[in-house]
């Protein structure tokens, strides 16, 4: 059975992938650049050339912690939750929309009510996939693709349409009050205290997957199901609360980029954090404490990728591409097999 | 109305027929979407530089063969997760394809060409004394006839071939096939070049009908053509009638928004939406009726 082989790369695939994403990237800017050695030299030192550029960067990792964390713990319960593009988007309007109408509250408290909203919607989403997985057996990994991709124009229609700001020339949402702001880290750049919520949230994970009964019985779920279920856990659980978790992790990511980078929903401003998510729960082996450098090393070469394209003479996705080489080759078995030719891949030959 | 859902209909069942070869052979084909994208585009450009629709046809079938060849190694040779290379393989098409746009035409939009014709209606001759008929029956181009011609092969392909079998034995039992000394692996690649070529048929179909190239011009088509596999009961028929359902939604939900407003940009949606509903409405169905079977035993 080809069908559900674990996702999770080996270390050397990851390096592999990053090294190949990296050739990759060489090879289209030689190709797309006049001067191909300043593109390289601005994609590797522009994410560090001020503190703005630096800032950025790190709060995007920080929002890409948030999705990797819940792309991965889905991966670890073997569910697949390709619906994170939706599940952000719509969390993050969520959000907007509840701190809009709030009347004037302490901004903690606004603040929590924000998060619950997001992860509350991004829960929804996710867990309904979970819940016909689990009532009826429906492929949650094509469901919750097809619920996000049918939410994601139904979300662009309501910011650009009734729920405009009409005095914004950008098509975005009116803007939340100042006390619902997340704190900055590093003016001018928008890097808040989302980071460090991130980082929590990922320390907390850990913990819960590898030292509690619950993390055992999920991560032995995703490892063989009709044996924890032979062993009397409940498999029901473990698809639709990793799948819950999941978006709500996911929803999270939505509220606190609202919250603490951009103060209003904006059309389109989230996409790519879902796709993203996924690269950095391969790159982090579906680890919580690993997806941390994942999500670090994924937005440099992203941010690398955005500062060389000044340098080149068209503009092109150049992200898609990164991320598609990375997707090829992180759970390919390159040097593994051929070193130490297994039994089984001899009868396979 | 129905002259537009068979219209409509054609990529979808041509990537749809495709995709059966792969689900039989036990992979879920998640790249189909970005094989048909690879296939609309690179009919374009084909028939641009050569004029010929032909030509067009085949490099349209080339780059998602060659596409689809690559996700076969990464799967297969090295092992990789099939979701997460069919992943690979959508976005390297969203990446690839307005790099070499942008390259060769200095622009990553829309592709029009004069040198693109139109595909050649088969009986534009023919004549039936009721118009609307005519339309249905004689008034399509080629490819719609073609794609329906192709619910026939495929079918003697799987139903009545060795290859077929085997490759239906491959996806309920892996180890049908090494007990007879034939390789599960060959047979697996075989099914996903399969699909590469019907989604390059797919997608040469769905942009050479335009005469242009759009970015995502797909639309979510690919994921539709993969559920149709499940609704049509893994059957070159069922696959038919799957796909005329949603061709027949989509043109409603075209017709629809003459009649009662409905915003241009929550339609995009619509197709997804149907699609979701339909793919639970059909698992709820095979649910029950695996449960009674399992009580009448």
């Amino acid at each position: 059975m080809v069908r559900r082989r674990s996702p999770y790369g080996n270390l050397t695939a990851t390096f592999i992938a990053i090294g190949a994403a990296l050739v990759i990237t060489f090879i289209l800017l030689s190709v797309g650049s006049k001067n191909p050695g300043k593109a390289i030299g601005a994609f590797f030192l522009g994410p560090f050339s001020n503190t703005y550029y630096l800032g950025n960067m790190l709060n995007s990792a920080s929002a890409l912690i948030l999705t990797g964390l819940g792309v991965g713990l889905a991966f670890r319960a073997g569910v697949f939750n390709l619906g994170g593009e939706g599940q952000v988007y719509v969390s993050a309007l969520a959000t907007t929309m509840i701190l809009l109408r709030l009347p004037a509250l302490p901004g903690v408290v606004g603040v929590v009510i924000g998060v619950l909203a997001g992860c509350a919607a991004g829960a929804l989403l996710a867990g309904l996939s979970g819940l016909f997985k689990q009532l009826w057996g429906t492929d949650e990994l094509i469901t919750s693709f097809l619920i996000s991709a049918a939410l994601v124009p139904t979300v662009d229609y309501l910011i650009i349409g009734p729920l405009r700001n009409q005095k914004s020339n950008l098509l975005t949402t009116k803007e939340i009050a100042s006390q619902y702001h997340l704190l900055r880290l590093l003016p001018p750049s928008h890097l808040n205290l989302t980071l460090i919520i991130a980082v929590l949230s990922a320390l907390l994970l850990f913990f819960i997957l590898y030292y509690t009964v619950w993390g055992y019985e999920l991560r032995l779920t995703g490892l063989n199901r009709e044996f924890s279920r032979y062993g009397g856990i409940s498999i029901g659980v473990y698809t639709v609360m990793p799948m819950v978790l999941s978006g709500a992790l996911h929803g999270a990511a939505g509220a606190f980029t609202v919250m603490g980078t951009y103060h209003a929903s904006i059309s389109g401003f989230t996409s790519g954090y879902g796709w993203n998510g996924i690269a950095v729960a391969l790159i982090g082996r579906n680890n919580p404490l690993g997806v941390i450098p994942a999500a670090l090393i994924f937005t440099y070469l992203a941010a690398g990728a955005n500062a060389a394209l000044l340098h080149t003479d068209f503009t092109f996705e150049l992200g898609a591409i990164i991320q598609a080489v990375i997707f090829f080759f992180i759970t390919a078995q390159i040097w593994v097999p051929r070193l130490f030719p297994s039994r089984k891949a001899e009868v396979d030959a | 109305m129905i002259y537009n859902a068979l219209e409509i209909m054609t990529p979808l069942l041509i990537a749809g027929l495709g995709g059966l070869f792969t689900e039989l052979a036990g992979v879920l084909n998640i790249a189909l979407e970005g094989l048909m994208l690879a296939g609309a585009f690179g009919a374009i450009v084909g028939t641009a530089a050569t004029g010929s629709l032909l030509a067009g046809i085949i490099c349209g079938v080339g780059a998602a063969t060659l596409l689809a060849a690559l996700y076969a190694y990464f799967t297969t040779r090295l092992r990789a997760n099939i979701f997460i290379a069919g992943l690979a393989v959508n976005l390297f098409s969203a990446g690839v394809i307005p790099f070499i746009s942008t390259g060769l035409y200095g622009t990553k939009g829309v592709l029009k060409f004069n040198a693109v014709g139109q595909i050649p209606h088969l009986f534009g001759h023919v004549q039936v004394h009721i118009p609307i008929l005519q339309d249905i029956f004689f008034g399509h181009n080629v490819t719609v006839y073609l794609a329906l011609l192709l619910v026939l092969f495929v079918y003697l392909i799987l139903y009545r071939t060795p290859f077929g079998l085997r490759l239906r034995a491959l996806g309920k039992n892996e180890e049908l096939l090494t007990s007879r000394g034939l390789s599960p692996e060959r047979y697996r690649i075989y099914a996903i070049l399969i699909s590469g070529v019907a989604c390059g048929l797919a997608g040469s179909a769905l942009s050479l009908r335009l005469g242009v190239y759009l970015p995502n011009i797909t639309a979510g088509r690919g994921w539709i053509a993969l559920v149709t596999i499940y609704l049509g009961y893994r059957h070159p028929l069922g696959i038919l009638a799957a796909a005329f359902f949603f061709a027949v939604m989509e043109s409603l939900a075209g017709a629809a928004q003459g009649l009662i407003h409905i915003p241009g940009t929550v339609l995009l949606g619509v197709p997804y939406a149907v699609t979701v509903i339909a793919m639970v409405i059909y698992s709820i169905v095979r649910h029950n009726r695996l449960r009674r079977q399992r009580l009448y035993r």
